[in-house]
Parts: structure tokens; C-alpha cells; sequence
């Protein structure tokens, strides 16, 4: 039998793909481990479409978006750069038009993009899936290709948008203040602002607390977080505790997983069990941190730093550098909360509207295990998906899935280089491109080394701060349990759902970061320092160590050698 | 860099902000973006240096200051002390012969001078131009005409860096007393007949399209000061016509006297008269959208009308900088951003 593409038309082809592009980077942040080839076909997809109609919807003058291909489980990126000079003006004229409204009414734009958004999501989940026709069942699958497709106009619109914002706020900062993003200085000015994230967080800890009122504390450290159901349920407080549980996590928290960028792991609401243990991590370590009074710490921080910067700006720009500084804050909670109502969102719901499909297909024996629906794509569910009792799926899913075992074992490559072309080319490509996002969030500062700190690891500045601490390096959420109150938590890099750890590390190390990656912006409304970009973090650093973190300088010292 | 004793002001920039003083350096500043300052040359700190040094007066002074120093020196009882000090310094400076070799180089400099502006015996201000400023080194001497005087001035200058005040200021802030070079700005006197100001941006509302100048007849300050009502002319930039004239009243005007400047009745005849002719005020607003367009921001710029030239050699800059100014709404900020937005893709 054939076997056809994961992603039809965009597997990654040297014979072709280097006349576009003589790079191709791998997203390693996204795409690694491997993408099951149905979440590879969504991103690359759509990912791909939403970067090129963000760019275009708002004239980006150097740059029509990102290209994408796919190739062992892996997402491969290239930029789309505008050469014609005189093209350039044109998309100039158009992009003066285009930014306005994020200029005029960003919050308003966004409130009516959530608005869509979570109609969207309302009226998938409407549907019964365990009662529904076939047909209703394909419809629901169809509905929410359409939705990631949409998500993903949205993201990259408002991210291109905003991020364009956030790199001349960086630039004026230079400019007037001599400040960049690597400053605490201008970390205060864009920390303390609440967001869907956070408030997802602090419904967490706010149930950790009620569990302590209502006398379960003993339950919670005596049971494991899978077992906690069980547990819980044979008391009333129990019953009791569990109903609030369950509605936070249909309302609230339900719909996001582990990794962001997979749909292969259970969302929060199908299992509970890491809720259920950051409510236990809440009560064994002390809840003492208070969410609410941290933020109103940092603002009234950030009210100091915006006055004491606006005393260095002169009358005449004060006007015009306010507008500019709002647009940067902007950037800041919008770079997490986008990930709530966005990317956390929209993949939950393709899983549940893929699983819906899957149980169908088991039922109708095409399939052997629900979740082998993520070994296939959408042309392939759709053969199925009217008749599954018509089609037998395994002899594409087992070859699929052998596939995807290998890509596993053997990794993906880091990037596609044609021969002679150089990686300083390649990244000198990316910085020409100007692409915000490409800027921002895949290349970030290079860490400069200060001979004279003698410190044992450099990085950037992602937030502010000195501390010690001991090491615990954590290259998944599995291993987030390990974590001690004060602990610095070295990673290659950061995902959503740690965000309530944070709570309790006294710091953070990423090998991996700009200014509007996760850590940053997590640590600082955290108020913990955070180091990025050491490349190196996760090699250098071992459990056990004690460290000295100055985020200030971007340095490390190991203090027991 | 190999350091000269003497400069040209458009040899120089603010790279030499060190060796010629701030003042001189903004000049040469001027006269890169194509402006026409009064002409003049700068003595740098080697001068300064050289004269010391070749005079004997470098070791003279440590020796006087030894001298004052050697039982203490209490800034605020020993005034007295301080004042003797400063004296003997001054004296010694003013009183030794310009070492041949720097006095040739001076004479040959002011006769260049003489020969571009096309006047003998030129008048210059003798001014001091130190890299940074300092209390008591403001020393100022106009209507210096012919080289001897100009020689005699020059050494004037120096000596001022040894007012009472300089060295009072120098101990409170440890720094040597007997070592303190600065440079001199000789710069041919402007015999104003008119002078003013041009915004290329209307301040209070904050008009990018238009410009403002602002006039009195003699010299600059009394515009600057604000201290009369001025001339004033509105200019639409791109058209380049006047779109509003208003001609005060003028009463007063600031001239150059031998002691500095002097307050004197503006003739009768003259009074409601502009003070700039329209061929002048376009020409002004033309040099200084330039400037604007160099920066990338409005400027806020001095200007004089010399009666010794025919236009427009009549018209001659003496500072620029940032024009402060309030934006008009909400519309102009956003535009204005958006311009900064543009430029990040045209890096």
C-alpha cells in the first residue's frame, strides 16, 4: 500500500526547497520530541498559513511571513524576505493603514478576537460526542480544522502586531533611556499586569487554599495526585471540594496540556492528576506566595519605573513615548495570555474532537485504540469518517506509527543547510528578514561573556533579580514534583502549564529565551530572576548544585564546585 | 589623532570636544551640516600645553601653588591666600611673551581670517571653550581687533582658568590646581543687524508643516530672552510661503559693547519696520529644514543677519539643537509612531 505524506505538498524536499530558502531552522521550542503526524499536519498547516496572512493582513514591509515544511516529526521554518526595494515601499504605504488599530484599540481588538474565539470553542463542545451521528462527528472534526485555521490568523496577526510594537519600545528604550530588553529597569516597566494565564493559576492556588479550610490537607499529602479522586470522594468535604474542582476545571482550566504544541497528552480536564498535584505541591510546600499581592508589588513598581523613566524623557516625546510604552505592555500580558484563549485552547479541542472520532472508529473496528486517530491525517480520517465499519485504518496507522517511533529514537536534524552556505549566513538572514518574531522570540540576545565576573555561565537578563539557590534541572512536567521551595529550576525552556511552579522557585535558567519567551515574562510577573539563552544551562548545571544567580549582570556562579 | 595647536572650526567635530572645548566643537558641528557660522579658528589644549611648557610658566605655577599650599589650604578661611594665588598666576600667564613659534602660527591664522571674511583687523570675541564647563573660566573678550591684541586676549583667556573662583572650585573637587588647560575660540564678531530664531515646528500646537521665525534688530539675546516682543513670520514648509506676518512694536535692542553687550533704544524711524526682509525669512526657513531633515527631528535654531555682506553670505548660525515642542492630539502621536514603527523595517 502507498503510503502518502504526513503533510501533503509541504514535506521537506531538498531538490526544491533550497531554490526557496538555502536554510531551513528546525522549531526546535515546538517540535521536539517529534509531532504525532496529525498535530504536524495542523501546525504546518496553519501555522504556516497564519504567519503569511498576519504579515499580509498588516503589510509587514520586509517580510510575507514564514514557510514551513515538515520532515521526521519535525516543523522546519524559512523567511519569506521582501528583496524588491520599491515592493517594499508599497507594502510601506499599506502597513500605515494596517497598524493603526493596534495603535488605537489593541484591548478591543483582542476582547473581540477572544469573543470569536471561545464562540468557536462553545459550539464544539456542544456537541454530545458519545451520542452524536458519524456525520455529526465529521462535522465537528471539519468545524475545528477551521478553527485551528482561524486561531492561527489570529495569533500571528496580534503577535506580528504587537511584537512590531515591543521591538521599538526596545529600540526607543535605547535610544532615550540607553536601556535595553536585558535591563530590570525595563523588565519593571512591562511586569505587573494580570492576565487569563495567571488567573487560571491563581484559581489554583486559591483552591489549595480552600482544600486547607475545608480540613483535606492530610488527604491531599498522604495520596498521590492520581489517586486523589478516589480519595477524596467517599467524604461530604470531599464530594464537596471535588464539585468546585471539577466546574474550575470545565470553566476555567480544563482545556490546556502539558505540551502546548501536541495534541498526544491528556488535557487537565480528561486528567486531572497535575492540577490535582499543584494543589498538592501547594499544601505539602506552604502556600504562603500571594498571587494578588505580588502583582499589586509589581505594579506599583512599574508605576515607579514608568515615572522615573518619563522624568529622563524630554516634554516634547513624553506624549508619543507613552503611546509607545503601552503598546510594549501590551505585548507583555499578550504574550501569555494568548497562549490561554489561543494555542492551549484550540489544541484541546482538537484532541477532543479527534478522540471523538477515534472512539467511533474503535467502536466501528477500524482502528484499534482511540488515540491511534493521531497517527493519520484529516484526508485519512475522512475516508473513514462517514463509514468507519467500511474501512479498516491499521495498516496505516502501524506504518505511521513506526514512523513516528523512529523519529523518536533517531531525533530530528536542527536545521537544512545547502552545501557551502554557513550558519552565520543563515542567522545574519534571520536578523536582516526584521521579522519581530523571528527577532523576539526564536533568536533573543546573545549572551555576552564579562571575563571580569568570572562567573562559571553567562546568559541575558529575562528578569531581575540575585539569589541563591539549589540546581534541579527539569526537561519535563513529569519531573516539575522534584521542585523545593527557593529551588532554581534549569531548563531548556519553559512551557505554559509550569507557570505555577514558579510560585515556589526562588529563580529560573533556560538554555533557550528572548524577551518575550515564557520564562521572561512568567519570572518577572513572579518577580524571581531569570537568566536565557546560556545554550548551555542544561549541560553545565546538575542537581545538587548550589548557584548563585545574578540576573542583573546575566551571570552564574556555581558555588560548591 | 595627531593633535594640532590650532584649528579651523570646520576641521573640527564632536570628536574633539576634549582638545577644543564644547563650544567649538558644536560650531564645527554646524559647519559639517553646511551652515554658515561666523568664522573663526580654535587653540586647542596643546596650545595651551605648548605655551606652558616652552614659557617656563608650567613649573612657575606648580612652584606658586606650592608656595600658597604648604602649610594647608582651607577653602573657607583662606580666601585671602586664594586670591593672592589666583593674581600671581594671572599676572605670570598675561605677563610672559607668546613662545615665537605659537605667536606666528596665531598671526598666521587671524590673517587667514582677515582674508576670508574680507576685513582687515577683523573684530573677534576671545572666548574661553572648555571640554567641560567650570565655574569662573567664562571668560569673554569682544572687539578684539589686530593680532597683538588678539595674542594678548588669548593669553587673557588662560589665565582665566586661575580666577579665585576656578581654583576654589578645583580643590572642592580634587582636582589639580595648577594644571587646568582649556582651549580658545577666536571667532570674527557677528555686526548683527538683525537676529533671531527659527522653529521648524509651531511649539504650542505642534504644526510639523510649519515653521516660526522670530526676530529683533541687533543681536540674538533679546529674541532669546524673551525679554521683548518679536518679529514673527509663519512658513509653511513644503509651499514655502509666508502665511502670517506679525511686526512688533520693537522698542528695545541688545548690541555689542566693549564691555560685553549693552541694552539701546531701537531708532524711531525703524521701529515698526520687519526686521527681516521676506527673501531672508525663506532663506532661513530653507537652511533649517535641512538641518531638521539631517536629524530627523525639528530644530530650534539662533540666526544672524550680518550688515557688512550682501545676501545671502548676510545670514550666519550660531546654535542648533531639538526644537521642544507639544503635539497637537492623539492623531499626530499616532502617525508620528507609526513613522518609528516604519523605520525598524528600514534598518
Amino acid at each position: 500500500m502507498k503510503i502518502y505524506d504526513c503533510v501533503p505538498g509541504l514535506e521537506f524536499d531538498e531538490s526544491v526547497d533550497f531554490a526557496i530558502s538555502p536554510c531551513w531552522f528546525q522549531d526546535a521550542t515546538h517540535s521536539v520530541p517529534p509531532w504525532t503526524p496529525m498535530f504536524g499536519w495542523f501546525w504546518i498547516n496553519f501555522c504556516r498559513h497564519g504567519m503569511q496572512y498576519g504579515a499580509e493582513l498588516l503589510s509587514l514591509p520586509t517580510v510575507k511571513g514564514w514557510d514551513w515544511r515538515f520532515k521526521d516529526g519535525a516543523g522546519y521554518l524559512a523567511l519569506l524576505i521582501v528583496k524588491d526595494p520599491n515592493e517594499r515601499k508599497a507594502r510601506e504605504e499599506r502597513f500605515r493603514v494596517a497598524i493603526k488599530p493596534f495603535i488605537e484599540d489593541f484591548g478591543g481588538m483582542w476582547q473581540g478576537f477572544v469573543g470569536e474565539m471561545v464562540g468557536r470553542y462553545e459550539k464544539l463542545k456542544a456537541l454530545d460526542l458519545d451520542e452524536a451521528t458519524n456525520i455529526q462527528l465529521l462535522n465537528n472534526f471539519e468545524e475545528t480544522i477551521n478553527t485551528c485555521r482561524r486561531m492561527w490568523e489570529i495569533h500571528m496577526y496580534m503577535m506580528y502586531g504587537v511584537y512590531t510594537a515591543f521591538v521599538l519600545f526596545e529600540q526607543m528604550t535605547k535610544q532615550l533611556l540607553g536601556i535595553d530588553d536585558t535591563s530590570p529597569q525595563f523588565h519593571k516597566l512591562t511586569s505587573g499586569f494580570d492576565n487569563k494565564s495567571f488567573q487560571v493559576d491563581k484559581g489554583l492556588f486559591d483552591l489549595a487554599k480552600k482544600a486547607q479550610a475545608m480540613g483535606l490537607k492530610d488527604v491531599f499529602l498522604s495520596t498521590s495526585a492520581s489517586n486523589m479522586r478516589n480519595a477524596l470522594k467517599p467524604s461530604q468535604k470531599g464530594q464537596e471540594f471535588l464539585k468546585v474542582f471539577d466546574d474550575f476545571m470545565e470553566k476555567e482550566a480544563g482545556w490546556r496540556m502539558e505540551r502546548m504544541a501536541e495534541i498526544n497528552v491528556p488535557t487537565w480536564l480528561e486528567d486531572p492528576a497535575p492540577a490535582l498535584n499543584v494543589i498538592k505541591m501547594g499544601l505539602e510546600k506552604g502556600i504562603d506566595y500571594n498571587l494578588d499581592e505580588a502583582r499589586k508589588k509589581l505594579e506599583a513598581e512599574r508605576i515607579a519605573a514608568e515615572k522615573e523613566v518619563l522624568e529622563k524623557i524630554a516634554p516634547e516625546q513624553k506624549s508619543w513615548f507613552k503611546m509607545i510604552l503601552k503598546l510594549a505592555q501590551n505585548s507583555a500580558w499578550f504574550s501569555e495570555e494568548h497562549n490561554h484563549y489561543l494555542d492551549l485552547y484550540t489544541h484541546a479541542m482538537i484532541r477532543r474532537s479527534a478522540l471523538g472520532l477515534g472512539k467511533r472508529f474503535v467502536k466501528a473496528g477500524t482502528i484499534d485504540n482511540p488515540e491511534d486517530i493521531f497517527f493519520i491525517i484529516p484526508d485519512e480520517v475522512r475516508q473513514a469518517g462517514i463509514n468507519p465499519d467500511m474501512f479498516n485504518l491499521r495498516p496505516l496507522i502501524n506504518r505511521r506509527k513506526a514512523d513516528w517511533q523512529g523519529w523518536c529514537e533517531r531525533g530530528s536534524a536542527p536545521m537544512f543547510m545547502k552545501e557551502g552556505f554557513s550558519i552565520e549566513e543563515a542567522m545574519k538572514g534571520l536578523v536582516e528578514s526584521l521579522d519581530p518574531i523571528a527577532l523576539k522570540v526564536v533568536v533573543g540576545t546573545m549572551p555576552v561573556a564579562r571575563p571580569g565576573l568570572k562567573a562559571d555561565l553567562f546568559g541575558v537578563c529575562g528578569s531581575p533579580g540575585v539569589i541563591e539557590g539549589k540546581v534541579k534541572v527539569v526537561w519535563s512536567e513529569s519531573e516539575l514534583s522534584k521542585i523545593e521551595k527557593g529551588d532554581i529550576l534549569v531548563a531548556p525552556t519553559t512551557s505554559p502549564s509550569w507557570t505555577p511552579v514558579f510560585s515556589l522557585l526562588g529563580g529560573v535558567i533556560v538554555d533557550r529565551g528572548a524577551s518575550l519567551s515564557h520564562a521572561a515574562i512568567v519570572g518577572r510577573e513572579f518577580g524571581i530572576p531569570v537568566v536565557m539563552n546560556t545554550f548551555e544551562g542544561t549541560k553545565i548545571l546538575k542537581d545538587g548544585m548550589t548557584v548563585r544567580l545574578d540576573a542583573n549582570m546575566g551571570a552564574i556562579y556555581i558555588l560548591n564546585k | 589623532m595627531d593633535l594640532k595647536e590650532i584649528y579651523w572650526l570646520d576641521e573640527l567635530s564632536k570628536e574633539h570636544n576634549d582638545i577644543v572645548g564644547k563650544k567649538c566643537a558644536n560650531l564645527g558641528e554646524l559647519v559639517k551640516l553646511g551652515l554658515r557660522v561666523p568664522y573663526g579658528f580654535a587653540l586647542s589644549v596643546k596650545a595651551y600645553e605648548t605655551f606652558m611648557e616652552q614659557t617656563g610658566l608650567k613649573e612657575k605655577v606648580v612652584q606658586i601653588v606650592e608656595k600658597e599650599t604648604k602649610a594647608g589650604l582651607d577653602v573657607d578661611k583662606d580666601i585671602d591666600k586664594m586670591i593672592e594665588m589666583s593674581a600671581n598666576i594671572r599676572e605670570a600667564i598675561e605677563g610672559y611673551d607668546m613662545p615665537p613659534d605659537l605667536a606666528r602660527q596665531i598671526g598666521s591664522y587671524y590673517t587667514e581670517l582677515q582674508r576670508k571674511v574680507g576685513i582687515a583687523d577683523v573684530p573677534c570675541a576671545v572666548r574661553s571653550s572648555g571640554a567641560v564647563s567650570m565655574p569662573g573660566q567664562m571668560e569673554t573678550y569682544l572687539n578684539v581687533k589686530g593680532e597683538s591684541e588678539i595674542i594678548k586676549h588669548v593669553q587673557k583667556v588662560w589665565g582665566s582658568a586661575f580666577t579665585t573662583r576656578a581654583i576654589v572650585f578645583r580643590i572642592q573637587n580634587n582636582m589639580p590646581i595648577s594644571w587646568a588647560p582649556i582651549g580658545v575660540a577666536v571667532i570674527m564678531m557677528i555686526e548683527a543687524r538683525s537676529a533671531g530664531v527659527i522653529l521648524t515646528v509651531l511649539p504650542t500646537i505642534g504644526d510639523l508643516d510649519r515653521a516660526i521665525v522670530e526676530g529683533n534688530f541687533g543681536l540674538g539675546e533679546s529674541v532669546v530672552s524673551g525679554e521683548i516682543t518679536p518679529d514673527s513670520f509663519v512658513v509653511h514648509k513644503h509651499e514655502m510661503n509666508i502665511e502670517s506676518r506679525s511686526v512688533a512694536a520693537k522698542t528695545k535692542m541688545v548690541v555689542y559693547s566693549d564691555a560685553g553687550t549693552t541694552v539701546e533704544e531701537v531708532p524711531l524711524e525703524f521701529r515698526t519696520a520687519p526686521c527681516v526682509d521676506d527673501k531672508e525669512i525663506l532663506e532661513i526657513v530653507r537652511v533649517a529644514k535641512d538641518v531638521e531633515k539631517h536629524f530627523g527631528n525639528p530644530q530650534d535654531m539662533e540666526w544672524a543677519v550680518d550688515k557688512r555682506f550682501g545676501f545671502p553670505e548676510n545670514i550666519f548660525w550660531v546654535q542648533a539643537r531639538g526644537a521642544k515642542y507639544t503635539k497637537k492630539d492623539a492623531r499626530k502621536d499616532e502617525e508620528y509612531v507609526i513613522d518609528l514603527m516604519l523605520q525598524l523595517f528600514r534598518r
